[in-house]
């Protein structure tokens, strides 16, 4: 068997006392998309903070292998360089620092740590060209500074930008729907499609069902009171949508 | 008289020195106030008489120079070496340099500047006109053994004339301390930039008193960077003495452990419709100290009068310490002026984002730190100038 690309082995987590996760179990294979649904409030987006490695959160118990290497010691500029990428649900505004500066720091770290060379100006202007196309971004948007004055959905785009030039081999997005019109909920299905590949594994976190019709899940995990309670296919989604959460609660407690 | 001031070394030093330049009316006067203490209100933070424990001699002539400080390509240099005007190469279009005797700056009831126009014999002139093409550089330097230095520049640029000056202060290692003015008029519709970096050995005091004033139209863009002496304080007085003119008077402390710095503002708003964009950062790590003091004062007259200071901190450890105090004085009633202040350390979560990225915790801090102060750096047009600035900022951020 090959080693999956994300494995998350009976995962607790606490802030300030607080226990959030209790107990996450969940691997995703290489290749495969695996949409997470469940309440506000359920422990989503700590599950992705968790991962990226946010140090509000305590991890009390378990285990997170990224492709079969434990990365709960790392610090998240490790994490990210050794294949991980959180689209943030809400990407964090920073006056000062351009976005070409950021992105451009970033895609060089990354490869300074694997290893590799500086990319050139050129070729780093151009990749980010081309991937801002491919999004509809305007190169106006890029010479502000980081996230500063972009709308709700330009921010989400410029997530999966980032996802895009970084290449990594785990992406978790953390309700990259949320604030998309329309269009740009399609735009972006088609970014993140894009990016789907054989050596890749994504978790999509979202409420709705509208954005799996656009990116098809794999596997749906539903995820309440801090753990996964229920998995399927890509049906669950919909009986969700039909009858809510109600039914799931019941098998957490 | 009432109770004698107790005099510490450093102002013994001082009065013999101004009794030694035949100012002995200034040597009365320092033997009977002393240095000012914490009780006088512009050095409540910056107490003199105990951040300064000896004054060194006089300067003398200085022999022999040490490297530049700060390098800016294609700029125009000017030196005062040991509070001397020092021979110049042949000036660019627009600029006439020479000397001139006596103080610069305009009669205040502040030590320093008392000390100063005491104190300087000879001041280096500068006359600019028409739209002056390079940077003018002046670069005060302080060398040999410890010395006390006073230093005075008069500036003024003409009509519609358009000039960008830098100062450095830099020297030999040695507990220098310095005492520097400038004085600089902008005529009318002038525009110009004037950025005056410290760059004195760790063990020196760096003292500056910077006048600026502004006829109708005249738009005035300052900086002042803290970045080398151990203690350092540059009191600004910004004087708009003609409609429209307008400053964005700005400043940074950088301070490290163990140092002090202090940027003091005095905005004197005498006539109406004029504005100005005070904006003051400081930076500190260690244990250190920075302070900041913004006062707006908007004559009974001086209606409209749009002034808005702003002052930042960030630290970088527990133990450092970031004063800021602004204060409106406002004598006119219809106006738009107001303060603000905030400080605080990097923020967490902006950290985690761009670690999350890949983008290592030191970088990740360095391009917070950089993000903080591009307000100040990014308006400084001129390309070789604004990237000797960022160098100054990055050498500080690698350590020192
Ligand atoms: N810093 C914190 N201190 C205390 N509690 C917190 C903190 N951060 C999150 N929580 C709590 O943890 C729980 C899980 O929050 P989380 O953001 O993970 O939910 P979510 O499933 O992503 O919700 P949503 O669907 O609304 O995005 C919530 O009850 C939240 O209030
Ligand atoms: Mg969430």
């Amino acid at each position: 068997m090959t080693t999956p690309m994300l494995e998350i082995r009976n995962l607790h987590a606490r802030i300030e006392e607080r226990e959030i996760l209790k107990g996450v179990n969940l691997v995703v294979p290489r290749g495969e998309v695996h949409a997470i649904m469940g309440r506000n409030g359920s422990g989503k987006s700590t599950l992705s903070y968790v991962l990226a490695g946010k140090e509000d959160y305590e991890v009390t118990e378990g285990e997170v292998l990224l492709d079969g290497v434990n990365i709960l010691d790392m610090d998240p500029a490790e994490r990210a360089s050794a294949g991980l990428f959180l689209a943030f649900q809400y990407p964090i505004e920073i006056p000062g620092v351009a976005t070409m500066t950021f992105l451009k720091a970033a895609l060089n770290a990354q490869r300074k740590a694997r290893g590799e060379g500086e990319l050139s100006t050129p070729d780093f202007m151009r990749a980010v060209k081309e991937s801002g196309k491919a999004l509809s971004i305007d190169s106006d948007m890029l010479k502000r500074a980081l996230n500063v004055g972009f709308s709700g959905g330009e921010k989400k785009r410029a997530e999966i930008l980032q996802m895009a030039l970084l290449k990594p081999k785990m992406c978790v997005l953390d309700e990259t729907d949320s604030g998309l019109d329309i269009d740009a909920l399609k735009v972006v299905s088609e970014g993140v499609n894009a990016l789907r590949d054989a050596d890749r594994a994504m978790l999509v976190i979202t409420h709705y069902q509208r954005l799996l019709d656009h990116i098809v899940p794999d596997v749906v995990h539903v995820f309440s009171s801090g753990r996964i309670v229920e998995s399927g296919d890509k049906s669950l989604a919909l009986e969700l949508e039909a009858k809510g959460y109600a039914g799931f609660d019941e098998q957490a407690a | 008289m009432n109770v004698p001031v107790r005099l510490g070394p450093a102002e013994l030093s001082l009065i013999a020195q101004l009794t030694g330049a035949g100012a002995s009316g200034e040597a009365e006067r320092l033997a009977a106030a002393g240095l000012p203490t914490r009780k006088v209100e512009s050095y409540h933070y910056t107490d003199l008489k105990t951040l300064l424990r000896a004054v060194p001699e006089l300067a003398g002539k200085a022999e022999g120079v040490s490297p530049p400080a700060l390098r800016v390509a294609g700029a125009y240099q000017l030196m005062i070496a040991n509070g001397v005007p020092q021979e110049s190469g042949t000036a660019p279009a627009g600029v006439i340099v020479g000397t001139v005797e006596g103080s610069v700056l305009s009669t205040r009831d502040d030590v320093l500047v008392r000390l100063n126009s005491a104190l300087v014999k000879t001041a280096l002139r500068i006359d600019l006109d028409g739209s002056v093409d390079p940077v003018i550089q002046i670069d005060r330097r302080t060398e040999g053994p410890a010395a006390h230095a006073p230093s005075a520049a008069k500036i003024y640029v003409g009509d519609n004339a358009s000039a960008v000056i830098l100062e450095t202060y830099s020297g030999s290692d040695a507990a220098h301390v310095t005492n520097h003015a400038t004085y600089l008029a902008l005529g009318k519709n002038a525009v110009v930039t004037h950025i005056t970096v410290d760059l004195s050995a760790r063990q020196a005091t760096h003292f500056a008193t910077n006048e600026y004033v502004l006829a109708e139209g005249a738009q005035l863009r300052t900086l002042v960077i803290h970045a080398g002496a151990n203690v350092s304080r540059t009191h600004l007085f910004p004087k708009f003495a003609g409609k429209g003119a307008h400053a964005d008077v700005t400043g940074l402390n950088l301070v490290s452990d163990g140092q002090h710095a202090d940027i003091t503002m005095d905005a004197n708003h005498a006539v109406p419709h004029t504005s100005s964009k005070p904006l003051f950062k400081s930076i500190a790590r260690g244990r250190s100290k920075a302070v900041v003091q913004g006062r707006l004062v908007v004559a009974r007259d001086a209606q409209k009068t749009d002034a808005k200071l702003m002052a930042q901190g960030l630290m970088l450890s527990d133990e450092a310490e970031i004063l800021c105090k602004p204060e409106l004085e406002i004598y006119a009633d219809d106006v738009v002026c107001g303060h603000g202040s905030t400080c605080g350390q990097l923020d967490e979560d902006s950290l985690f984002y761009l670690m999350s990225r890949g983008i290592p915790k030191t970088e990740a801090e360095t391009l917070l730190v950089r993000g903080f102060l591009a307000e100040l750096i990014d308006p400084i047009e001129d390309a070789a100038l604004n990237e000797a600035l960022t160098a100054v900022v990055d050498g500080w951020l690698a350590g020192k």
